[in-house]
């Protein structure tokens, strides 16, 4: 796709399960099993799932900070899977990462002016003035006052750690950002402080986001476009108001389902859910990977994988991996 | 600089540890006593401190040798300055000398006519602890042979941990075949039964000092390996260090300015142990006689002169009850330290 920024194709992050007595491979985890999403620049593409379905490994494995089993991931035409050294470095001015719990992201032995400093620092820019510089008009950029300089992570509340987080992430001006969960591990109150502050610098800045979270009310808010994973793969990639109106897949319809309703005429009973419990990735059902708690689900969805392709009856750009997509009833 | 300074959870396992008061004060007991053997010519010398003779001061303690015949002596060799002072107070002249506190060296024969060695404990004779089966002043071989034993120690010490720190590093960060491979070394290379190892070469050459160390760090960095490696490895996957390397770090400067600083906690627990278990070893090889080459001196060479000489008992209660206070204190500090830096995994002070 042209115009795409970042472009992930077909990838996959398979984790090997070492054990016994010789250290041999007894498993494998198919944490990510054939991905593929284009992200433009300046937009936030959403990803959601649920827990263990393998965001984090992607939004990982995209930055590079895992060795991708197999795929690519185009940024601006190089291919980060299979850059390495020095080259991967410079890419990586680029990027960015935010992390879910900041208080694990950040290194408790440095002071909040060591570690904004870093990024510089790595990147052997700037005199160390001008570091300190750089780094307190970060501070000021997330709202947090030049005197946490000074002063060490666990000083700070959650809220402000993660604004520490979202400083260096954004430090070098990099052109996208993954941001993984980054308010899920905060008070619902500073939660949408903590959004607004990244929608502000991502208008300022022109940032593209990955914005991954398990919770599809989050980043139907947020996202321009939406990925709905499952299990290691997408199984729907849409414009963000497309999918809400028009589900095509049941898993999505399902998440939006448990979204609770501001309209108080839909009956809870009506509402589709799931049921069962998710498969393990290391040993995922055959065929649709969703057929197991799919309502459903027809013979054919046990043998054969559901490709992501456009869906019938809307828009072009509308992608979903189900065989019956478009010819299911929707329950309402 | 701000950016040097202690960070807060650092400063706090500190304040734990002073407040731990019998490992606190044997940690400043023996970086006392660490500290003043390396100045023990001041207090442990056959040399004195100053000697004024015709209007001149002298001070023999550091430098060259000062002959007998600048006193007025008959000999060219180095004063014998018990003798002198005495000979001076005879005179009754303003010249006089201050011997140090205990006026024997670690290698001087004092033997007396009619008398032989070991003689006892004698204030008179300036021997507060005795003399050994040669008439060597116990004191001062004592003191001596804590400053050996010391040293040599802290440096077996820095070896070991810089090869155990670097390979067990390295096995943490890059795990892989790398890991794999010297998992397998250090599992035969541990099960080397060294001690043999050492008597073996040590009846080949004669080791001095260094070669000591080095033989022992050859069979010896391997402890720290596990440690680290087991640190090294958990550190690396933690986010900031994730953080660090999407932000473009490279290997080096995550191990040093991540990994390492924060796995800092976990060596200085060990250091302690280390340094008796160094003492313990050198003294074991010294009482064998596969050790430092005589004369000198040394805890072990005391310890088999006293256990064969019980009846000069002088000798093995001094080096067994330095021993035993020596390990001790070390203990506490290492017990200390551990209890302040990782106070999850042991009981809870305060
Ligand atoms: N390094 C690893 N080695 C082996 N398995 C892994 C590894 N990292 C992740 N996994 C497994 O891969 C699967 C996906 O994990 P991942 O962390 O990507 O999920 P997630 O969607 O981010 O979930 P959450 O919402 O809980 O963060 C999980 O089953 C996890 O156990
Ligand atoms: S392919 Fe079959 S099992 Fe999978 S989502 Fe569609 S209908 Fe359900
Ligand atoms: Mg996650």
């Amino acid at each position: 796709m042209s115009g795409s920024l970042l472009e992930v194709k077909g990838l996959k992050m398979h984790f090997p399960v070492h054990g016994g007595l010789f250290y041999r491979q007894v498993a494998t985890v198919y944490a990510v099993d054939g991905v593929s999403f284009d992200v433009r620049p300046g937009e936030t593409v959403g990803l959601v799932g649920e827990s263990g379905c393998g965001k984090s490994t992607l939004g990982k494995a995209i930055l590079r900070l895992y060795d991708p089993t197999d795929g690519q991931v185009f940024f601006e035409g190089r291919d980060l899977a299979h850059v390495h050294g020095k080259e991967l470095r410079m890419l990586r001015r680029d990027l960015g990462i935010i992390f879910q719990d900041p208080y694990e992201s950040l290194n408790q032995t440095h002071t909040v002016g060591f570690i904004l400093e870093e990024p510089f620092r790595i990147h052997c820019v700037g005199t160390p003035e001008e570091r300190r510089a750089w780094a307190k008009d970060l501070l000021k950029k997330v709202g947090l006052p030049e005197s946490a300089f000074e002063r060490f992570p666990h000083e700070f509340s959650g809220g402000q750690r993660q604004r520490i987080g979202i400083a260096r992430a954004i430090a070098l001006k990099p052109k996208l950002v993954v941001c993984d969960e980054p308010v899920s591990a905060l008070d619902v109150s500073i939660q949408s402080q903590i959004l607004n502050l990244l929608l502000d610098l991502q208008k300022e800045m022109g940032l593209a986001f990955v914005f991954i979270a398990h919770d599809l009310a989050v980043v139907k808010h947020v996202s321009d476009r939406i990925a709905v994973m499952y299990l290691g793969k997408v199984v729907e990639f849409s414009d963000a108001d497309e999918l809400h109106h028009k589900p095509l897949h049941p898993y999505t319809q399902a998440l939006l389902a448990s979204i609770p309703e501001p309209d108080p005429s839909k009956s809870v009973e009506e509402k589709p859910f799931l049921e069962g419990e998710v498969p393990s990735p290391r040993n995922p059902p055959a065929g649709c990977r969703f057929h197991t708690r799919c309502p459903f689900a027809q013979p054919r969805c046990r043998t054969d994988i559901p490709e992501l392709k456009a869906g019938p009856g809307v828009a072009p750009e509308h992608l979903v991996a189900c065989h019956y997509a478009g010819e299911l009833k929707p329950k309402s | 600089m701000s950016r040097f300074r202690l960070d807060p959870l650092t400063r706090k396992k500190f304040a734990r540890f002073a407040r731990i008061r019998r490992g606190y004060w044997s940690a400043v007991i023996l970086a006392a006593a660490i500290g003043l053997s390396f100045f023990s010519e001041v207090f442990v010398n056959s040399r004195a401190l100053v000697v004024r003779y015709q209007g001149r001061w002298y001070f023999p303690t550091y430098g060259a040798v000062i002959p007998g015949k600048t006193f007025g002596l008959d000999y060219e060799y180095e004063t014998n300055y018990r003798r002198l002072k005495a000979e001076l107070a005879a005179k009754s002249g303003s010249d006089f000398v201050l011997l140090a506190p205990a006026p024997y060296n670690a290698y001087e024969n004092d033997l007396q006519e009619g008398i032989y060695p070991p003689t006892a404990p004698s204030f008179a004779d300036g021997h507060y602890l005795g003399t050994d089966t040669s008439g060597r002043d116990v004191l001062a071989r004592l003191v001596y042979g804590f400053r050996t034993a010391i040293i040599f120690s802290l440096l077996l010490l820095m070896c070991n941990y810089t090869v155990g720190i670097s390979i067990g590093c390295a096995m943490g960060y890059f795990g892989g075949l790398f890991d794999l491979l010297f998992q397998r070394l250090i599992e035969v290379w541990s099960n080397v039964p060294f001690l043999y190892v050492i008597i073996i070469v040590a009846s080949i050459m004669v080791p001095n000092f260094f070669s000591l160390v080095f033989i022992m760090m050859f069979f010896g960095w391997m402890g720290m390996t596990w440690y680290m490696r087991t640190v090294t490895y958990k550190q690396r996957e933690r986010e900031y260090v994730l953080a660090a390397r999407a932000l473009g770090a490279s290997d080096a400067y995550i191990i040093f300015r991540h990994i390492l600083p924060n796995t800092i906690s976990v060596i200085v627990t060990f250091i302690p142990f280390s340094v008796s278990g160094g003492i313990v070893a050198l003294t074991s090889l010294d009482y064998l006689g596969f050790g430092l080459p005589p004369p000198t001196p040394s805890w072990g060479e005391l310890l088999r002169q006293g256990t064969n000489h019980l009846d000069a008992s002088w000798i093995v209660l001094s080096v067994v009850l330095s021993m035993i206070v020596l390990l001790t204190m070390v203990t506490f500090v290492g017990e200390a330290i551990r209890e302040a830096f990782d106070p999850r995994r042991h009981t809870v002070y305060e």
